[in-house]
């Protein structure tokens, strides 16, 4: 008992010593997202755009003269591995964290970011539940669900349906999102004559797709990623399903035309707006180009917007203290790749516009009107 | 009208994808009837197949063969040689050297099996959906008018009758081949049989093999009925063949092909008529009532203490 009295006194002493050193010499954010697993490929765009701000930054003299270092960590978009890699960055001795990309991963997580005073602003999460619990220190430089619902819904009005389905995954993100486009549907006066949950992972749809048949709808909403939907598309053009797909930004990225192919044309799809085609971030583009990488996924702006906005936050609050970086983020105004943002008091943006894109079959996109 | 066809048509969704899980229980239920044990790494053989398939059809589309014929015949025997080699070696690595020792260790030692398999194919291959090219397309249209017409495609058709003809194959082979009878003796008795001379290890290698082969099969039809393949593909199809062979009861081969019938057809017709959210609900649900009422299952023999 003495024996480990005297190792855990000296652990704890070696590490106060070391802890304020590896700090004074620079300031560690964490990104967390899926490095593996079924989308993984929204998780490249994140750690492309944050790793592409923090070199920029790093580059220009860092912030307040100190460097700026990530620490990557992958939780597989799913809420187990998530809490574990959160209590990671913890241990790291973390301050902020770019992160985390799935909606039911990104809520277990925050808690512990907020218990432990860690800063945390994610690129990606949409459900409303996140920002809406009263936590100071989590924020997103992506819009709401409860935005991109609507969007999606006013389109699908537009276009006079006589029968709509809804389709969902089960999950926080994808029912959260089709229960908004039911709810605006419903109220318009359309028909939505199913509204229905499916298993993540599964593959046959052949029974769904059937269904949507007898239902002889003409629009399917569909709330959810993108191998899921992938499937379901191939399924119903191989039974001969004469409906338009709609679906949110999860299932706009070119995995769903390797697994949908020629089904995936027409598909449309509700999408942070192309904000690599902006004329102000062509230098920013061209940096991404001359990487190798590409910067038109919708993530990985809004990641690279993510470690701006912690830099600007230090800055401005003269400070690495996470709660004064939360409080000047909540005070200023950021001119950022992804237009000007500014907080409202749960750390959601002002501002943030969805666009409705038509998807074809060899993963271009066109904006509808 | 419409109802009948609906429901024809969510009859032979379920026939679908009940043939393959029949053709994968085969897997679990053959290793049960000759070692009393569960081969929990057989989804994860069941899904290096699908790989596999995949491989050699793309590297024949990258030789520029095309003739479907060829292109089906190259994948299957690819993906059978893998897995029935990757069967063989589940067996060797995780099953042989602890057998005979209490009935959780070579359970355990499988898990870790089916863990190792998904990861290395995750690391491997990656972790995304690959799309599997839809070889077999179109299909026939029966009945019905403009809105609602009764549809089969070909490779519903296809997975019919390879399931059908892999399911009579070996049937005949357990009953009127020299290694079919071993196979049976084993199972009754696999003291006896080593007494009398049969090479019980070479017999449990080969139920190994046979399983990894008809799940290969499976894996190339599921591939492309459905479209892509993932390396937790096996996972959850592994779950339901396993539930459909106790289902039909363990150790039984007719059993095996029952419940898989039986489960797809559940499946299908719950989400046809209920919700899809509900369908592995009475799935599972079924299983249960059957493990009440009739623990060895449709067609499973009661088990006989040993003495």
């Amino acid at each position: 008992m003495n024996n480990y009295r005297r190792y855990a006194l000296a652990a704890s002493i070696s590490a106060a010593l070391m802890l304020p050193m590896a700090a004074a010499a620079e300031i560690r954010i964490g990104i967390a997202g899926p490095m593996t697993g079924p989308v993984a490929q929204y998780g490249d765009m994140q750690f492309s755009g944050a790793r592409m701000a923090i070199q920029r930054i790093n580059a220009s003299g860092g912030v307040n003269g100190e460097m700026l270092e990530a620490v990557e960590v992958d939780d597989v978009c799913d809420p187990k591995q998530a809490v574990t890699v959160a209590n990671r960055l913890v241990n790291e001795g973390v301050s902020f964290v770019v992160g985390h990309l799935c909606s039911s991963s990104t809520q277990p997580a925050s808690d512990i970011y907020e218990d432990e005073g860690i800063l945390m602003i994610t690129p990606a999460a949409t459900s409303p539940d996140i920002t809406a619990r009263g936590y100071e220190l989590v924020f997103r430089t992506i819009g709401l669900d409860s935005m991109q619902g609507p969007v999606a819904a006013q389109h699908l009005i537009s276009l006079e349906p006589e029968r709509v389905a809804i389709v969902h995954d089960k999950q926080q993100y994808g029912e959260g999102i089709a229960t908004a486009v039911r709810n605006e549907l419903e109220e318009a006066g359309v028909n939505v004559v199913m509204f229905e949950g499916i298993t993540a992972g599964d593959k046959d749809f052949s029974s769904l797709v059937t269904k949507l048949k007898q239902a002889n709808v003409d629009y399917v909403y569909y709330g959810g990623y993108h191998p899921e939907l992938g499937l379901i598309l191939r399924q119903a053009r191989q039974a001969d399903l004469n409906a338009t797909f709609m679906g949110p930004e999860g299932v706009g990225n070119k995995d769903i035309n390797t697994i949908a192919g020629e089904a995936s044309e027409g598909l449309l799809v509700t999408l942070p707006p192309s904000f690599d085609e902006k004329e102000e971030n062509q230098e920013l583009v061209k940096a991404f180009q001359d990487k190798g990488e590409d910067p038109s996924g919708p993530f990985v702006l809004t990641s690279y917007t993510a470690v701006q906005l912690i830099a600007d936050g230090i800055e401005q609050a003269g400070s690495t203290d996470p709660f004064e970086v939360a409080e000047a983020l909540r005070e200023g105004t950021f001119e950022t790749p992804i237009g000007t943002v500014s907080y409202n008091e749960n750390g959601d943006m002002e501002a943030f516009e969805f666009v409705v894109y038509e998807w074809h079959a060899d993963g271009s996109k066109t904006p509808v009107n | 009208m419409h109802d009948l066809l609906y429901f024809c048509q969510q009859l032979i969704n379920g026939l679908t994808i009940g043939s393959a899980y029949a053709l994968i229980a085969i897997g679990y239920t053959m290793v049960y009837g000759i070692i009393g044990m569960i081969n929990f790494a057989h989804g994860e053989i069941y899904m290096i197949g699908a790989y596999t398939a995949l491989i050699a059809i793309t590297g024949l589309a990258a030789l520029g063969i095309a003739w479907l014929p060829i292109v089906l015949l190259v994948a299957l025997i690819c993906a059978v040689i893998v897995s029935s080699s990757m069967g063989w070696a589940v067996e060797r690595v995780a099953y042989r050297p602890v057998r005979g020792r209490h009935r959780l260790i070579p359970l355990i030692s499988a898990i870790g099996m089916s863990i190792f398999l998904q990861n290395y194919v995750h690391l491997a291959q990656g972790s995304r959906n690959i799309g599997f090219p839809a070889l077999i397309e179109g299909g026939l249209r029966l009945g019905g008018d403009e809105r609602f017409q009764l549809s089969i495609s070909w490779i519903q058709i296809t997975i019919f009758i390879t399931t059908f003809i892999c399911m009579s194959a070996l049937s005949l082979f357990i009953s009127r081949s020299r290694l079919g009878r071993a196979c049976r003796a084993v199972s009754q008795d696999l003291g006896m049989a080593n007494l009398l001379g049969i090479d019980t290890n070479r017999i449990i290698s080969a139920t190994f093999v046979i399983g990894a082969a008809l799940a290969a099969v499976a894996g190339l039809l599921l591939g492309m009925y459905y479209g892509s393949v993932d390396p937790l593909f096996g996972f959850v199809a592994g779950l339901k063949a396993f539930t459909a062979a106790v289902l039909g009861g363990i150790g039984s081969i007719p059993g095996a092909m029952l419940g898989g019938l039986i489960l797809g057809i559940a499946e299908a017709m719950t989400s046809g008529y209920l919700s899809g959210e509900y369908k592995d609900v009475i799935s599972f649900s079924l299983l249960i009532l059957i493990l009440l009422f009739r623990p060895t299952g449709l067609l499973g023999k009661p088990e006989v203490e040993k003495i």
